[in-house]
């Protein structure tokens, strides 16, 4: 080590450019500009939203109020919240609700009453994007739900096999799609290529090119495929940047989304049918047949603080600041929806539920949409921030990430962010919502001591909500499994399994029907296997240590499944890791093999789960990896899994930022496109 | 900004450059690039400087940045077609200076061995509280992880360097 202190100490830097830093500082210090969205609202705006809704008016006529209209009594009802939450029962009421909970967070440089605002980072994934957000999360595994374990008769409850949706992603839950950068329907391929839409035909020997469209105003692309149908999703790049996000440690959170639809019907002209724009970031974007689904989250509005400075002092900044939260209208506060450059908002003001206090303040909105037609949608909100969004068949449940979940320190009063991120009581809120169609009905709320680290520590199977929960100061060092059963209105707490993992940090997650299994990290894996048979008594199978940890799990069938990760490679390094187990008797849970790659290395599948494909006809699995040296090299790593070993071999395919992009698409046929930066080729096993 | 302010601000940019360049060589930049990025950090931090200094978090702020910074330079496409150990691309910088720009590339060069073989996270960890020597508190709010995480990279990362091999190649010496 100390070699190394010495070149941090001999490494001539020279004196500062201060001149040259200060002329360019002055220069680019732009006038802040004033961001508040005032959507146009006309009559003829009222067709953009379905959905029929039990009081309220979809357009605010001016009046402020959400009165029933006349012949309120003719129009279909349709209740969006039937629980605890209690939506607003008009405009001002809402807009109330928001100021005062608002006031609270204004200070003489704005919002956050002196510090720098932390903005819910967890909350801004788009499916694997996680570079969005700046956080490193370890994705991890769920659950699957169709496939029935062909031995019932076990009284130990096996794992079964994870597959690929039928778009080709490796997604949680097999009847819900997620967002990707590259689809295939097994005839076409479409994947998204520096801001452009590429199509490629693979029904032959070799793939071939068939069209190009730019998406135009989009993002970070990425696409879901319904049909005929490409449906786009990403940030909006004609949204302005926030002036409020300088203070967010430099990085510029997306605060616009956008979506367009892509009709494929030829594949060699592809054509763009629809732009729709919000101005709130997405958190996630799932598919259900042919519904899709947006969580959004729309921040805090910018309002044009002033800050202390000159002969404002910091009184005077915070009365002024105070006064234009209490100025506010409802425009402000809520999200708009922009479709062939008409705005309107997004939500009714009757449909929109107040949460406890406990929520971090913010909006978020439910909306749903038939994928052919992206400016009919279906919305809701919650006039509070959720950072997490988990999706099964039929229920979203949207979960506050409580805590910090670190599993050395707890957080105590001086939580970072406190009401403006997350929760500071330690505890994390779910809301479960029932789906049907495009629509989304609050059904149940419950709440839980322990942080929800992300979505994969969620997992809904019949009717049964399971959770994995990590420390904060309302727990002990530890992590548990809770499961919960609706009764009525709440998600009451059913059963319980604590002090897993003492003093580790959950590393990944796998669920399946009767079974959990949970890896955790400090110094060495354990890897636990729970018994979720009874889901009023979960019980510890059986833990096996090994060194090294697993981030990504993913079960080949009753008996054998497979872990990324990392770990010591045996010469004094640490690096990537694959490693197989048998997991037959889960009570005894053991390695057959494992295999370590160099010490550079990293294994995408740890932070994103579409990084690994495993294709079940050829027993093998494909993984990206990246090195990083002087420039960062992205592999894919064939995993062949026969006689109980794993024959590996390496192949370079990219190398800087394109790696993220890498993915290996299964076909129906068994082949495989490998999807690189440049090109989508056939790929040779 | 008023004159006083300013003042203040030259004043942090004086004092905390070497330790950006350095932080961003060990990071993994070339000489070249380290002094790019520490200057676009800092002239970033103009923005809103009032209500960054004041905050106890400074640090934690101005090293988020930097390793932003870092980040999108490296998405761009410049960055992957260019070559970096192209001497003569050096030798056309205005900004070397005679005999250390060959220090320079040898340090960074070295560092790059000993370091290259850390994974990014932990890599991140062991500059910002190592080497930077910012606080665990303020390690996790630069890099948006629970201080929990930066205890554990950290000692990993620790005893991974600590068993390696490749300072040999600079030190010349016995291993400690």
């Amino acid at each position: 080590m100390t070699d190394l202190e010495n070149l941090w100490d001999d490494y001539p830097v020279g004196k500062a450019p201060t001149g040259a830093i200060l002329a360019a500082a002055t220069k680019g210090q732009q006038h802040r500009r004033r961001i508040v969205v005032r959507p146009l609202l006309t009559a003829a705006a009222v067709t953009g939203l379905a959905g029929a809704f039990l009081t309220g008016m979809l357009v605010d006529d001016g009046s402020g109020g959400g009165g029933n209209p006349p012949g309120a009594e003719a129009l279909p009802s349709h209740v969006a919240f039937q629980a605890d939450l209690e939506p607003a029962k008009n405009c001002d009421d809402l807009l109330e609700t928001y100021i005062n909970r608002a006031l609270d967070l204004v200070g003489p440089y704005g919002w956050g009453g002196g510090g720098p605002i932390y903005y819910a980072e967890d909350g801004v994934q788009l499916g694997g994007l996680d570079r969005l957000s700046g956080t490193l999360t370890d994705g991890t595994g769920a659950m699957r739900r169709d496939y029935k374990s062909l031995n019932s008769a076990a009284r130990i409850p096996q794992t079964s096999r994870q597959e690929s949706s039928e778009t080709g992603t490796n997604v949680q839950e097999m009847a819900v799609d997620e967002p990707d950068t590259a689809k295939t329907d097994g005839k076409i391929l479409t994947l998204v290529r520096d801001d452009a839409l590429v199509v490629y035909d693979v029904t032959g020997s070799s793939t071939k090119k068939l069209g190009r469209i730019g998406l135009p105003g989009l993002e970070n692309a990425e696409i879901l495929l319904s049909g005929d149908t490409v449906v786009a999703i990403g940030a909006d790049d004609d949204a302005e940047d926030r002036p409020s996000d300088e203070y967010g440690y430099g990085y510029v959170q997306p605060t616009g989304t956008r979506v367009l639809t892509i009709s494929l019907a030829d594949p060699a002209k592809p054509k763009v049918t629809h732009d729709v724009t919000y101005d709130s970031g997405l958190s996630s974007a799932r598919q259900h047949g042919s519904t899709i689904r947006l969580v959004l989250s729309s921040g805090l509005p910018d309002f044009d603080f002033v800050e202390p400075g000159g002969k404002r002092s910091d009184n005077k900044a915070r009365k002024h600041n105070r006064k234009l939260v209490k100025d506010s209208k409802i425009e402000d506060w809520l999200p708009t929806i922009t479709t062939d450059d008409k705005s309107q908002q997004l939500l009714d003001c009757t449909n929109v539920a107040i949460p406890s206090d406990d929520l971090a303040l913010d909006t978020t909105s439910v909306v749903g949409f038939d994928a052919e037609s992206p400016d009919k949608v279906d919305a809701i909100g919650l006039a509070g921030q959720t950072g997490i969004a988990y999706e099964s068949a039929d229920h979203l449940y949207l979960a506050t990430g409580g805590g910090w979940g670190g599993p050395m320190d707890r957080c105590f009063d001086e939580c970072m962010g406190s009401r403006i991120r997350g929760t500071t009581s330690g505890s994390s809120y779910l809301f479960d919502f029932e789906l049907d169609g495009k629509q989304a009905t609050h059904v149940a709320s419950g709440e839980v001591e322990g942080a929800i680290r992300d979505r994969w520590s969620i997992d809904e199977a019949d009717g049964v909500l399971r959770l994995a929960v990590g420390p904060t100061q309302e727990t002990g060092n530890f992590n548990s499994i809770v499961t919960f059963q609706r009764d009525g209105e709440d998600l009451v707490e059913h059963g319980r399994l604590d002090n897993l993992g003492r003093n580790e940090e959950i590393k990944s997650m796998r669920w399946f029907d009767g079974l959990a299994i949970m890896v955790t990290f400090r110094n060495v894996d354990p890897l636990y296997a729970i018994d979720l048979s009874d889901t009023a008594k979960p019980k510890l199978l059986g833990k096996l240590k090994i060194p090294g940890f697993s981030s990504y799990l993913h079960p080949l069938g009753p008996n054998r499944m497979i872990g990324v990760g990392e770990g010591p490679n045996g010469k004094r390094g640490w690096g990537a890791q694959i490693a197989l187990f048998n997991v037959r008797d889960v009570t005894n849970v053991r390695r057959m093999d494992v295999h370590n790659y160099d010490a550079n290395t990293v294994a995408r599948a740890g932070m994103d789960p579409r990084a690994f494909t495993w294709l079940p006809d050829e027993r093998v699995a494909l993984t990206v990896l990246e090195k990083y040296t002087s420039r960062r090299i992205g592999y894919v790593s064939v995993v062949r899994v026969k006689d109980g070993k794993l024959h590996e071999r390496l192949q370079q395919v990219e190398y800087g930022d394109d790696v993220d992009d890498v993915r290996a698409l299964p076909m129906p046929d068994g082949r495989v496109v490998l999807v690189t930066g440049e090109d989508a080729q056939f790929f040779e096993l | 900004m008023d004159p006083e302010t300013e003042a203040v601000y030259a004043d942090y940019v004086e004092q905390s450059w070497p330790t950006l360049v350095r932080a961003a060589i060990f990071l993994g930049a070339r000489p070249h690039e380290a002094e790019d990025l520490a200057q676009t950090t800092l002239v970033r931090c103009y923005t809103g400087w009032e209500r960054v200094n004041s905050a106890d978090n400074r640090e934690a702020y101005v090293y988020r940045m930097l390793l932003n910074c870092l980040r999108d330079t490296r998405r761009t496409r410049w960055w992957k077609d260019r070559q970096y150990d192209d001497p003569r691309s050096l030798e056309r910088s205005d900004r070397a200076v005679g005999g250390d720009s060959a220090e320079r590339l040898a340090v960074a060069d070295a560092v790059q061995r000993a370091l290259g073989t850390l994974t990014k996270p932990n890599r991140d960890v062991v500059v910002l509280r190592y080497f930077v020597q910012l606080t665990e508190k303020q390690t996790a709010e630069a890099l948006g992880i629970p201080p929990g995480t930066v205890k554990s990279r950290l000692s990993r990362a620790l005893a991974h360097l600590a068993s390696n091999d490749h300072l040999l190649d600079l030190s010349g010496g016995t291993k400690k």
